[in-house]
């Protein structure tokens, strides 16, 4: 098929020369010089000579109907997977609040700058309270596109390079606790409210098995941990001046790997003969 | 005995030789290669057994290295090279029978005598200039002139010893000696191959260079030292470990004296009134003298009543609130004059919310080395705030609940 991009240069081609042919329309017969070219491949009605040039390409622009279109292409949904709903979620000047997610994307297509952070698949997420700024820092990159956050609504980006940072505390001043010296364990308690996970106190957990979630009744993990400390059983610690163990732990890897190989030979001879 | 063996003896008998004698052979090396005059060494005969005072260039076995470490002179080159040089040898370095580092050597001596003829007609030009009478508005080109001849003299003395092996060897066993350029160049160099870019790395990345001054480019190299421990830029100290101020280590690489500055700042001070951080002076000295062979700054020696204007404050990091950057400064001061230290002590009382960038340009200082500790919250800071008397001792510091986007709150009344 032709297609109608083809047709486009060789249009423009027919102008350039459009002058010329028709001066000399009287002397000889006035054929486009697309459908002379072409003829070769396409059979052409041959058309009484006509003054109008448009008139002759007209057999050459194609029309889909809409009823025709509607039905369709194959496959088309196996080639257009569905959107992953990236881009911006939050624009220039809007309010975000730590964690928001500003903008999603495939790739750094937007790096983080002042109070943003980027998250494993690229998200920009905002790491403090305050305005959301696009914005470029040449000063930084030359290329990168920076998405920001500035406390102030009428704050800008950048900011220069030698300025000091503009921090936030964002804390509070509370009276300090001392810290619990007991260890504490989840544990699980079903009521009326459905099932409640919580935390005992070390001495209730090691009082015996409790119901811990998942419908459990058993020791706490740390307890179990402990099992070989309660029955006296204790690793020997390492030493490095002790060689007499290094050889025989040595000696047995040699071993092993010694039995390894000739499973493995006997394996491939296995085969071979069959 | 295999052939590179073969090859090979000489010269390690020579090196044997020229480390474990009295040096005659080396002697007559330094006479041959060195521009400078050699100072004979004291013959001192050790009386005690080796394993009694074990020489840190000839020590192989591990317990003496130990012990030796443990006094604080660490063992010179690697053990091998130190085995090699224990058994006597015969033949001086510049005698070794092989005739193409025979050749190469009279290169270098022929360079080496070239370089020293240049240094000498380039110090009888510029003393030529000194002596011109100054001409009409000649000042400043002038100046500009001597200044470029300097400059090239300065190459030339490092030029004319850099091929010198005994020079490379003396490098790097440590016992260059600073007051020659030669060995402040390799200093120098070695320096600015990792030492310089780690601490440069670490003051920009932890954003000092921007937060307490705009601008920095170290010239020297600076240690800090809290007790025996050498803290690497960046570093967290314990709380305990900083009560006391640090011993420096500056190393400078330029020749003369120089009178510095010394600031300790810390730029993160939490302020919840004003949701930000304040600054803290920890310790302001000035004039401070260093040079390339005095490097040695104990902040806690200073003298009270003419360097100090604030004595050293200990960090301590409120519990939950962010690290402290604590920021140490070198700063030149202008032309090298002191600074009227009466003047200075009665402006410079407050420690608190002082901005390192006014003093600098109150004083006219030059930012010319950086160092950079850490401190936080850790087991021993209770103790140390209880000694310093630290008002919010019993305060801790949480995040501040930060309040939802309206539509993001869980339970809004207008679900209901």
């Amino acid at each position: 098929m032709l297609q109608p991009r083809i047709l486009a240069p060789l249009r423009a081609l027919e102008r350039a020369f459009a002058p010329s042919i028709r001066s000399s329309q009287s002397l000889y017969q006035p054929q486009s010089l697309i459908s002379r070219t072409l003829s070769a491949n396409l059979a052409i009605p041959k058309t009484t000579p006509t003054p109008s040039l448009s008139r002759t390409l007209l057999p050459f622009s194609q029309v889909r109907y809409a009823s025709h279109a509607s039905q369709g292409t194959a496959n088309r949904h196996s080639r257009d997977p569905a959107g992953k709903r990236l881009g911006a979620k939050r624009s220039g000047g809007e309010y975000v609040v730590p964690g928001c997610i500003i903008f999603k994307q495939r790739g750094s297509k937007w790096f983080p700058g002042e109070n943003c952070a980027m998250g494993r698949d690229h998200t920009i997420y905002a790491t403090q309270a305050g305005y959301v700024r696009y914005y470029l820092d040449p000063e930084r990159h030359t290329e990168r596109r920076y998405i920001g956050v500035v406390f102030e609504k009428e704050g800008t980006l950048p900011v220069p390079r030698n300025a000091p940072s503009r921090r936030k505390l964002n804390m509070v001043s509370v009276p300090r606790l001392v810290p619990v010296a007991q260890q504490s364990d989840m544990v699980a308690s079903i009521d009326e409210n459905g099932v409640q996970v919580g935390s005992v106190a070390a001495v209730d957990a090691e009082s015996g098995p409790q119901l811990r979630p998942g419908y459990m009744y058993r020791e706490a993990n740390w307890v179990i941990g402990r099992a070989a400390e309660k029955a006296g059983v204790f690793a020997e610690s390492y030493d490095r001046g002790n060689r007499w163990l290094a050889w025989r732990k040595r000696q047995a890897r040699a071993e092993r790997a010694a039995q390894m190989k000739s499973l493995k030979g006997k394996k491939k001879a296995g085969k071979k003969a069959k | 005995m295999a052939h590179c063996e073969r090859a090979s003896k000489p010269l390690l008998q020579c090196l044997r030789k020229s480390y474990a004698r009295g040096l005659p052979g080396m002697q007559l090396q330094v006479r041959g290669f060195q521009s400078t005059a050699s100072v004979p060494d004291a013959q001192s005969e050790p009386s005690q057994p080796f394993h009694k005072s074990p020489d840190p260039s000839l020590v192989t076995s591990p317990r003496l290295e130990r012990r030796l470490m443990r006094q604080g002179t660490t063992p010179i080159g690697s053990r091998r090279r130190r085995a090699a040089l224990q058994s006597p040898g015969s033949l001086p370095f510049e005698q070794l029978p092989y005739q193409c580092f025979q050749e190469a050597r009279k290169v270098l001596l022929g360079d080496r005598s070239a370089k020293l003829e240049e240094i000498e007609s380039m110090r009888q030009k510029i003393s030529r200039l000194e002596a011109q009478p100054i001409e009409a508005g000649g000042e400043n080109s002038r100046k500009s002139r001597l200044t470029a001849m300097q400059l090239h003299l300065e190459e030339l003395k490092v030029l004319a010893d850099i091929n010198d092996p005994l020079v490379k060897r003396k490098f790097e066993d440590g016992l260059g000696d600073m007051s020659k350029p030669i060995y402040r160049f390799l200093a120098d160099r070695k320096w600015r191959e990792y030492r310089r870019k780690i601490l440069v790395q670490r003051i920009t990345q932890m954003k000092v260079i921007p937060d307490v001054l705009a601008h920095c480019e170290p010239i020297l190299d600076t240690k800090l030292y809290f007790g025996k421990r050498q803290v690497s830029p960046g570093d967290y100290v314990l709380a305990k470990d900083s009560t006391t101020a640090p011993k420096l280590d500056i190393q400078m690489f330029e020749r003369g004296e120089k009178l510095v500055t010394i600031a300790v700042i810390d730029p993160d001070v939490p302020n919840v009134e004003t949701d930000g951080f304040d600054f803290k002076m920890h310790y302001f000295a000035v004039n401070v003298p260093i040079s390339a062979v005095a490097t040695k700054v104990d902040l806690s020696q200073l003298s009270t009543d003419s360097q100090v204007v604030l004595p050293w404050a200990a960090p301590v990091a409120q519990k939950g609130s962010p690290y402290h950057r604590l920021s140490l400064f070198i700063m030149e001061q202008k032309d090298n004059q002191p600074l009227d230290f009466a003047a200075v002590k009665a402006k410079e009382t407050e420690r608190e919310n002082v901005l390192l960038r006014t003093l600098q340009a109150r004083y006219h200082l030059k930012a010319i080395g950086a160092h950079l500790f850490r401190s936080q919250w850790d087991e021993t800071t209770q103790e140390v705030m209880k000694e310093i008397g630290y008002k919010d001792a019993e305060f801790e510091l949480r995040r501040k609940k930060v309040e939802p986007l309206p539509y993001k709150r869980r339970n809004p009344s207008s679900f209901r």
